[in-house]
């Protein structure tokens, strides 16, 4: 990493600049049906600058670490801006003054051998294959990935993070009866820190691998949903993705300026008066989300974005220039996932907020429903319309849940399926396993309870 | 960076490996410089130039693999990251389908400009957004991103292989939507890539037709009841529906997992007469493509399914020696899915109940094939006429099923640079809405 003597480089400089080293490492194991198709490890470093000037940024980067390549991306990036602001003139104000942010973050970079994560996977996949022979299929994923960055901007403000992650995840396909195979994935274990911190003996998977099979077989003997509009009970891994893809992307400012369907809705009732959503930074329920952000990557330090309370549509998720259009307080969404990548308007820990229903009295109170428990893919639309995929539920039946089913979708709008929303369980768990995509990728989780409502499910 | 240099790198990168004890290795050496201009939400917003280098580097040890990319080149750190990527091939699983590419005649491929043009390439664009707001003045640019990428790479073994491939050539991609007082439509995207600077940007490709119909999708409500009729697929998502299907009954872990239902059906029927699908990265209607593939074996186009028969799986060699069966000599995304006999308009005409569908929103289909998803900017066709925008549907099938059932191919085509595509009738689709 570049020292902080690239402070120099920045401070007292007359447009506002940003100046950021940075190193991403990602490690990746992938054993399918026994066989070891992935085993890699990609580190990427090198700097970049922004530079604004009148409405306009220019940005430049490169792969190289040492102060005079931090030199040339400034000058590359005050050269584009100029370039830019030459030809289109916008001439608008400048950026919102954010706090100043002085942030170190200690969490000592740990180099994992590839040979501990190896035998992790190798273990739990032997686990699978005698326990399980049977299986059509199976895998055993690893990924890890580090970000670590060294922030200035010309405001005087400074960050040194690091965000570790480590993640498994197991899949396994079985032939059902009717010559199909069915399959399920699931995240076994993920969460912020360093492989070593966070996994240590596969046998502590067991259990979880175990209830992935018990649930595939139920879903082997499953039944297709009926399509329809009914009443649903969506688990918090769907709730989050909700949050997320659904409410979350329609209220970042970048998109409610390209015509999102939040635009025009703010103030207004847009979900039952029983849904709050926060977009957490760093701390929630008196705990450390999984993905903390502390100083965003134009030094704003990170607060939560409050995007829905009792229903009403409160607040967007900004940067420093959509905080000067929408005459808002930027809370620190503004991050960029490499060193050559800048920074967007981006989500970090997006939750619904728990309720104070019992799960069991909500499937108690359906008498022809389903519980959802699984989603693998979501996608949404500007418009709030989405639609993902489910790959665990069961039927509900008078108020008790019945057999599985097999993969089906959800759709609807997010605005009135919410709206559609009278019971919350009063838990709320979070995932933390996925990247959000938007230009670039970037680490981010989201959390909600069990959400009981009316959505559109499909069927055969 | 000049060739030779690279030529240099990836010598120093061999020799690195070969000192820390692999038997066989393999790297590949990238720079570029990208020019990106960015428009978001209607404005001229970034100007972004990026200057990347990266070394991927692949050994194989006792029949064990290991892999390592860094974005150095200095000899210090390709020094580092040998030692590392033998040090993790020593600790990976012994298989003995692990292989190298084997020496052919070695080649250096170029494609594209000499130079960019930066202030001609700006004004192409703000001519673009100008010609945009004229002609389609509900149409709303959500973000455009266009860039010109020069690239060289160069790709060697111990075997002996080295190929190196240049290209410079321009992109534009926009997200977009249309507004008109309170009703807003789904947002699409269209993407060309293309060299001549000469040209209208917006001219190229079917990018008229995607903006005129996102026009009239304001006028979408969403779809009730259900049927199962005719589905027209579009070319700005019927690349992502034929390429979806064949990884999903082609690709590696398909074949080797056996999940496949295209696993025993080599030389067989497994889709209409009327269906011809190749990947044509060497084309003179492809921008850039590929020379050499990512194995480093010379690339060759190659037919998947012809006249409805499966020719090739899409396998890399692993997967080839792992189940037995032929490498393709290709495995890029560019793809011709072969034009019909029938105008476009005579194909809609044909259609007593059916959907028009220009994008699917909708995740992976099972193995079987089985898919759902929501038909995103599409259009009710019915009596032959394309009626009304939808919103709020969904359809699902079977892509095993659907490829069988296909029932007319569009005589017009729409290239982007990537790929060919025509606009194709599949029947038998489900399609359902509240």
């Amino acid at each position: 990493m570049l020292h902080d003597k690239i402070k120099d480089l920045v401070n007292g400089v007359p447009e506002y600049t940003e100046l950021r080293a940075q190193v991403n490492t990602n490690y990746g194991i992938s054993i399918v049906s026994g066989n070891l198709v992935g085993n890699s490890r990609a580190t990427s470093s090198g700097v970049s600058a922004r530079v604004y000037k009148n409405g306009v940024y220019g940005f430049s980067s490169m792969g190289d670490d040492s102060e005079e390549s931090a030199k040339n991306v400034l000058r590359a990036a005050k050269e584009n801006a100029l370039f830019l602001d030459g030809k289109v003139k916008k001439g608008k104000p400048g950026l919102y003054e954010s706090p100043i942010a002085d942030f170190t973050e200690r969490h000592d970079f740990i180099d994992v051998p590839q040979k501990t994560i190896l035998d992790y996977a190798r273990e739990t996949d032997d686990y699978i294959q005698n326990k399980y022979p049977d299986l059509a299929s199976r895998s055993v994923m690893i990924r890890c990935d580090s970000i670590e960055r060294l922030l200035h901007v010309s405001t005087g403000s400074f960050a040194h993070t690091i965000s570790p992650r480590a993640c498994l995840y197991v899949s396994m396909t079985a032939e059902a009866t009717d010559g199909t195979n069915v399959e399920l994935f699931d995240v076994m274990e993920c969460g912020r820190g360093y492989f070593t911190e966070l996994f240590h003996d596969p046998s502590e998977l067991y259990e979880k691998i175990d209830t992935l099979h018990e649930k595939l077989m139920a879903k082997r003997d499953g039944v297709f949903s009926e399509a329809g509009v009914c009443d649903c009970i969506i688990d918090s891994s769907i709730a989050g993705m909700i949050a997320h893809e659904a409410v979350g992307h329609t209220v970042e400012a970048d998109l409610v300026m390209a015509g999102s369907v939040a635009a025009s809705r703010l103030g207004q009732q847009v979900a039952s008066d029983k849904i709050t959503i926060i977009d957490f930074a760093h701390t929630a329920f008196g705990k450390p989300v999984p993905l903390p952000v502390y100083v965003d990557d134009e030094g704003t330090p990170c607060e939560d974005a409050v995007l829905i309370e009792n229903g009403i549509l409160t607040g967007y998720m900004n940067n420093k220039e959509s905080a000067v259009h929408f005459g808002m307080k930027p809370c620190g969404n503004a991050r960029a996932y490499e060193f050559s990548d800048e920074p967007l308007i981006r989500m970090r820990n997006t939750a619904i907020l728990p309720g104070k229903d019992k799960l069991e009295d909500m499937i108690a109170s359906i008498d022809n429903g389903y519980y959802l428990t699984r989603t693998q893919n979501g996608q949404a639309d500007t418009t709030g319309e989405f639609m993902f995929g489910i790959t665990m539920g069961y039927e509900i039946k008078n108020g008790k849940l019945g057999r599985a089913i097999r993969d089906t979708t959800i759709s609807g709008v997010a605005f009135e399926m919410l709206k559609t929303v009278d019971m919350l369980s009063d838990e709320i768990s979070w995932a933390s396993s996925g990247y959000c995509g938007k230009k670039q990728p970037m680490p981010v989780s989201d959390g909600g309870p069990a959400v009981k409502c009316k959505i559109n499910i499909g069927g055969r | 960076m000049e060739l030779a240099e690279l030529k240099e790198i990836a010598a120093y990168t061999l020799s690195c490996l070969k000192k820390y004890g692999a038997d066989d290795a393999q790297c590949k050496v990238r720079f570029s410089d990208v020019d990106e201009i960015n428009v978001d939400a209607g404005e001229f917003s970034l100007m972004r130039s990026t200057f990347d280098s990266s070394v991927t580097m692949k050994v194989i040890k006792d029949s064990k693999k290991g892999v390592i990319a860094i974005n150095k080149t200095d000899k210090e750190s390709i020094d580092a990251a040998a030692k590392e990527c033998v040090a993790n091939a020593e600790v990976s699983a012994v298989d003995d389908c692990l292989s190298i590419a084997e020496k052919e005649e070695n080649e250096d491929f170029s494609y594209g400009v000499a130079e960019s043009d930066r202030d001609k390439f700006f004004e192409k664009i703000r001519e673009y957004m100008v010609d945009l707001k004229n002609d389609y003045p509900k149409v709303f640019v959500e973000q455009l991103i266009a860039n010109y990428s020069e690239a060289t790479s160069v790709f060697a073994n111990t075997n002996g292989v080295e190929f190196s491939y240049r290209t410079a050539y321009y992109s534009m991609g926009s997200m977009y939507s249309a507004h008109d007082g309170d009703k807003t439509t789904s947002f699409n995207s269209t993407g060309i890539d293309f060299t001549d600077l000469d040209k209208k940007i917006l001219d190229m490709g079917t990018q008229r037709m995607m903006y005129e119909l996102c026009e009239k999708e304001l006028d979408a409500v969403p779809f009730e009841g259900k049927f199962t009729g005719t589905a027209v697929f579009a070319p700005s998502c019927l690349g992502d529906v034929i390429a979806t299907a064949i990884d999903n009954f082609t690709g590696d872990e398909a074949i080797i997992d056996s999940t496949s239902p295209w696993r025993h059906s080599l030389g067989q029927k497994v889709a209409s007469d009327a269906l011809t699908v190749s990947l044509i990265p060497i084309d003179d209607r492809v921008i850039g493509g590929e020379r050499y593939t990512a194995e480093g074996y010379k690339t060759k186009n190659c037919d998947i399914i012809k006249n409805g028969v499966l020719e090739n799986f899409t396998l890399s060699e692993y997967a080839a020696k792992k189940s037995g069966e032929k490498r393709c000599s290709t495995l890029s995304g560019c793809m011709e899915v072969k034009a019909g006999d029938t105008p476009y308009a005579d194909l809609l005409k044909k259609i007593d109940k059916g959907i028009l569908v220009c994008r699917m929103s909708g995740g992976s289909p099972a193995s079987n094939g089985d898919f759902s998803a929501v038909a995103k900017n599409s259009f009710l066709i019915e009596n032959g006429k394309i009626t009304k925008p939808i919103s709020e549907t969904m359809i699902s099938g079977n892509l095993a099923e659907m490829l069988q059932n296909i029932t007319d191919i569009s005589r017009e085509t729409a290239e982007d640079g990537s790929c060919v595509l025509p606009w194709v009738a599949f029947n038998g689709v489900t399609v359902s809405g509240k």
